[in-house]
């Protein structure tokens, strides 16, 4: 199978577990075994095994949701159209590129596993910088489904309410901000090439 | 199964059946897959199993204190920075943001903390943001929205001099 001759590569493998279970990984397991130790110590044995039955239900939710968006990302990834993309919400798109960007991120559903992996393909497709910052922005402050879910339910329909209006100018604000700011940005391409 | 979970499968659908009548490859997609998953599924158990300690953790009656209409404008930075402490995804932040809203925190300070929570919540950070984009775009887009949960804060403080629309009736 010349198609995934990949998956017999030593050294695309190698990679493969780097980025699993390398440096990264270890810090994460290190400060989740330090706060299950301290939540032990200061809460007591019941708290501690009650938080940690929490946490294992939420990641068997979690998983399959991830799974999906993953797939749906690597779709998009192969199949999505970078020339028109970047024409969209290129460097050239002005505030017409932000307001997409800001309508995109409102509308995205789920985590944030389906909005990032799409962050990063949109930013490897030559999106400009600002509406990056405002597709991001919106999908935090502005997600419909998070507003739906989780602020009416939590804190009443009229803080819901408030809280979405005084978020619109927000992801707009933080994109014309990007454009401002005097920083280089740069990408670690599927190759591992830097591309600006 | 949620509303979220069936529109995403939805799209996944619509966009495989998209794959095949176009033909694509599976080998790239697969790849892709694969290298996106090994980048976030270990760190994320990691992160989602520290994130229930941390939340069990934090004082949260204390905070809620320094959250409360008498704490004035203090109240706004204190919320943003409690924002930045909740690594945790939405069932947590929100049940955080329901207690400080029983304790008295004023509908400003709550708009701060879930604005400062939505957009720098550290687990997205460092689950997501920092292996699929890396650290210069981190550096831009904090330096770029680092106004914002002060700016949405300080625009409720002037809506509720006008209206009292909007006080929060959090979920017992």
């Amino acid at each position: 199978m010349a198609e995934f001759s990949y998956l017999k590569d030593p050294v695309w493998r190698k990679e493969i577990l780097r980025d699993a279970f390398g440096k990264g990984f270890l810090g994460f397991a290190a400060f989740a075994v330090f706060t299950g130790v301290l939540c032990w110590w200061v809460r007591g044995a019941e708290l501690f095994l009650q938080t940690f039955g929490g946490d294992a239900e939420l990641l068997i939710k979690l998983l399959p949701r991830v799974m999906v968006a993953l797939s749906i990302a690597a779709l998009i990834w192969v199949m999505l159209p970078r020339d028109r993309i970047s024409a969209l919400v290129g460097t050239d798109s002005g505030l017409r590129g932000l307001f997409i960007a800001m309508l995109a991120g409102a509308v995205t559903p789920g985590g944030p596993s389906s909005a990032y992996a799409l962050l990063a393909v949109l930013a490897l497709s030559g999106a400009d910088r600002g509406a990056l910052v405002a597709y991001i922005t919106a999908w935090a402050t502005l997600g419909l489904q998070r507003i739906l879910v989780w602020d009416v339910p939590f804190m009443g329909t009229e803080f819901a309410i408030l809280r979405g209006l005084i978020s619109l100018p927000l992801p707009v604000v933080a994109g014309l901000i990007a454009r401002m700011l005097p920083l280089t940005v740069t990408y670690r391409d599927e190759a591992g090439i830097h591309r600006p | 199964m949620s509303v979220g979970f069936l529109v995403l499968f939805a799209i996944l659908v619509i966009l495989l059946g998209l794959a095949i009548t176009r033909r694509e490859r599976p080998g790239p997609i697969v790849k892709r897959f694969i290298e996106q998953v090994a980048k976030l599924l270990p760190r994320m158990i990691c992160a989602l199993i520290a994130a229930g300690f941390v939340a069990e953790l934090l004082p949260k009656e204390a905070i809620a204190r320094l959250l409360g209409a008498e704490a004035g404008l203090l109240a706004i930075p204190v919320a943003a920075a409690t924002g930045l402490l909740i690594p945790a995804g939405p069932v947590i932040s929100f049940a955080v943001a329901a207690v400080f809203a029983k304790a008295g925190a004023s509908t400003p300070a709550l708009v701060t903390f879930i604005t400062s929570w939505s957009i720098f919540a550290a687990h997205r950070i460092l689950i997501y943001e920092l292996p699929l984009l890396g650290p210069s775009f981190l550096r831009m887009r904090a330096l770029a929205a680092l106004a914002l949960p002060f700016l949405a804060g300080v625009l409720s403080v002037f809506v509720g001099l006008m209206t009292s629309f909007g006080a929060p009736v959090p979920m017992p």
